[in-house]
């Protein structure tokens, strides 16, 4: 692995400023990682090198021309395969969009291509992304580069994977569930779903209309609040997205939590956690404490009503969006999507009307009860030890499987039902040598704040840094 | 509640109101396990109240995003 290859981004992209490395080499840090990696992780699904390198060289003459450049100027980037991009390929990671090819493009893309960001690739998902463990059984399974015997999370498998291995230097991801923070802490790196409504979703495909969001996952906080700077912000396309301005989320990244109230849950999100990932989870509390922060245990409102809701709402959206291919073509989905989905089709409506006319309320007496004591929550991501992608095979029939396929995202699912910004970074690695990750959700449109105690957090440790093995080489 | 009888009930349900068949052996355990999320609204009823429901979430987002924030 060269040194460029294992810059952060804002490092990659000062380096590019500076004179210090080019576009077509910081390209090139990135093929000769994915090259040797690939055939063990299988995190791209489809990856377009002519226009890659047409990209970078023009990256360069751009920079010698002396022109003005974005917050990205340069940057090879590579993302989950559903950012629909005119003409090109957007499997979905399914078969049945294994040809599909948009005629339009998403407006993330849009905003990472104006600050001079480039997509060079198609990353490894779960099939419409909906599984949080990474399974594919149309393209192969996603691999975790800390040991590729191990799953990556899912949905956004390939995102993680591929920013863990020096692949890319930041990749989006999109979390209706945990899609983002599932992957970020099985690969141990960063990453960001952001408020509900907070970034436009036009040109995305859509698993669940109420709790789809679009966010980053890099290598660092700082990284993921430069590409957030970039993508968020009200899309007249996507009239759901909000409209409140949009923060600079590096401005108060300076180390200093005083005066910060961090929340340690005294019920639901450390229910049966794994011992080491408790400990982690205890140590990395102590390190915000090193930082100023306050602690406050504290006990979580309405997580009954939250967790039945959450399950329903997105279910029977995800229902409702593929009923007309699970007529057509159930052949085409893999065994684990197409049976949780026909389920989804008995929910009765008065149930979804329940979860979805609860929801503000809910959200309301939440915040009320625990944002006037606190500014963030931590949790643990994930309450296990990382699962081998073997021991959460959904499709092997086997009982414990399906337990621990659905239990990998407990912890994260209640922040889509309650619509809050909820970050993952690494906090540890368990016995096995896989990462443990560590779970900050704020206030509404408080990504500032978040991502504020995250990059603390990484100023106090370095588990952030670390290079899964095989990527070293 | 038999589960056999639940799940048959269920799957001609699915069957008559969105024309779909169970596409496996996986799906019917799925359909049986239905039941947790009956249960599960089950044992909320009567625990909630709420005097602004329904309510738009998108304007709850804004207006919770003030909340233990001092002018």
């Amino acid at each position: 692995m060269t040194d460029l290859a294992n810059l952060s981004l804002t490092e990659a992209v000062t380096a590019m400023q500076t004179g210090k490395a080019s576009a077509v080499e910081v390209l090139e840090s990135c093929l000769t990682q994915l090259d040797a990696q690939e055939a063990g992780i299988n995190a791209v699904i489809w990856m377009d090198r002519e226009y890659a390198a047409e990209s970078a060289r023009a990256a360069d003459a751009a920079l010698a021309r002396g022109e003005p450049t974005g917050l990205l100027h340069g940057l090879p980037l590579a993302h989950k395969d559903m950012y629909y991009q005119a003409g090109r390929l957007s499997s979905c990671g399914s078969t049945i969009r294994e040809d599909f090819r948009p005629t339009y493009t998403a407006t993330v893309i849009e905003r990472l291509s104006a600050a001079g960001a480039y997509a060079f690739a198609g990353l490894n998902m779960a099939e419409f992304a909906q599984n949080g463990t990474g399974h594919n059984a149309h393209y192969g399974d996603c691999h975790n580069p800390w040991n590729l015997d191990y799953m990556t999370g899912g949905s956004s498998s390939g995102s993680g994977a591929a920013v863990a291995a020096r692949y890319t230097y930041a990749a989006l991801g999109s979390d209706t569930g945990g899609s983002i923070r599932l992957p970020a802490a099985a690969n141990g790196v960063s990453g960001i779903k952001p408020t509900q409504t907070r970034v436009s979703r036009y040109g995305v495909m859509p698993l669940s209309f109420s709790a789809d969001n679009v966010g980053p996952l890099a290598r660092t906080a700082r990284d993921c609040a430069r590409i957030l700077s970039v993508i968020a912000g009200h899309d007249p396309r996507d009239p759901t997205s909000a409209t409140m301005p949009v923060p600079d989320y590096e401005a108060g990244m300076n180390g200093d939590l005083r005066g910060l109230r961090v929340g340690v849950p005294t019920n639901y999100f450390l229910d049966e956690c794994d011992a080491p990932v408790l400990s982690a989870f205890t140590d990395a509390v102590k390190a915000l404490e090193a930082r100023g922060a306050q602690v406050v245990h504290i006990t979580l409102p309405h997580m009954d009503a939250v967790t039945a809701y959450v399950g329903v709402m997105s279910r029977v959206e995800g229902g409702a969006i593929h009923a007309q291919w699970m007529r057509e073509r159930p052949q085409d989905y893999a065994v684990h999507i197409n049976s949780r989905l026909f389920a989804s089709l008995a929910v009765p409506a008065t149930y979804y009307v329940e979860a979805q006319s609860r929801r503000g309320p809910i959200l309301k007496a939440f915040c009320a009860d625990v944002f006037t004591q606190v500014d963030v929550i931590l949790s643990p991501t994930i309450r296990c030890c990382l699962p081998t992608l073997a021991a959460t095979n959904a499709d092997s029939g086997l009982p414990d499987a399906v337990d621990r396929f659905m239990g990998i995202s407990l912890n994260t699912r209640p922040f889509n039902y309650l619509g809050l910004p909820a970050a993952s970074i690494a906090c540890g690695f368990d016995p096995n040598g896989l990462p443990i990750s560590l779970q900050i959700a704020g206030r509404p449109f408080a990504e500032a704040t978040v991502l504020k105690v995250a990059d603390a957090y990484q100023q106090e440790t370095d588990w952030h840094t670390k290079v899964p093995e095989m990527a070293k080489a | 509640m038999a589960s056999d009888d639940f799940a048959s009930k269920t799957v001609t349900m699915i069957a008559e109101w969105h024309s779909v068949t169970p596409p496996n052996d996986v799906a019917l355990r799925m359909v049986a396990d239905l039941a947790k999320t009956i249960s599960q609204f089950e044992a909320l009823r009567g625990t909630l109240r709420f005097e602004d429901e329904p309510s738009s979430f998108e304007a709850a987002l804004v207006e919770a995003a003030a909340i233990g924030i001092s002018a």
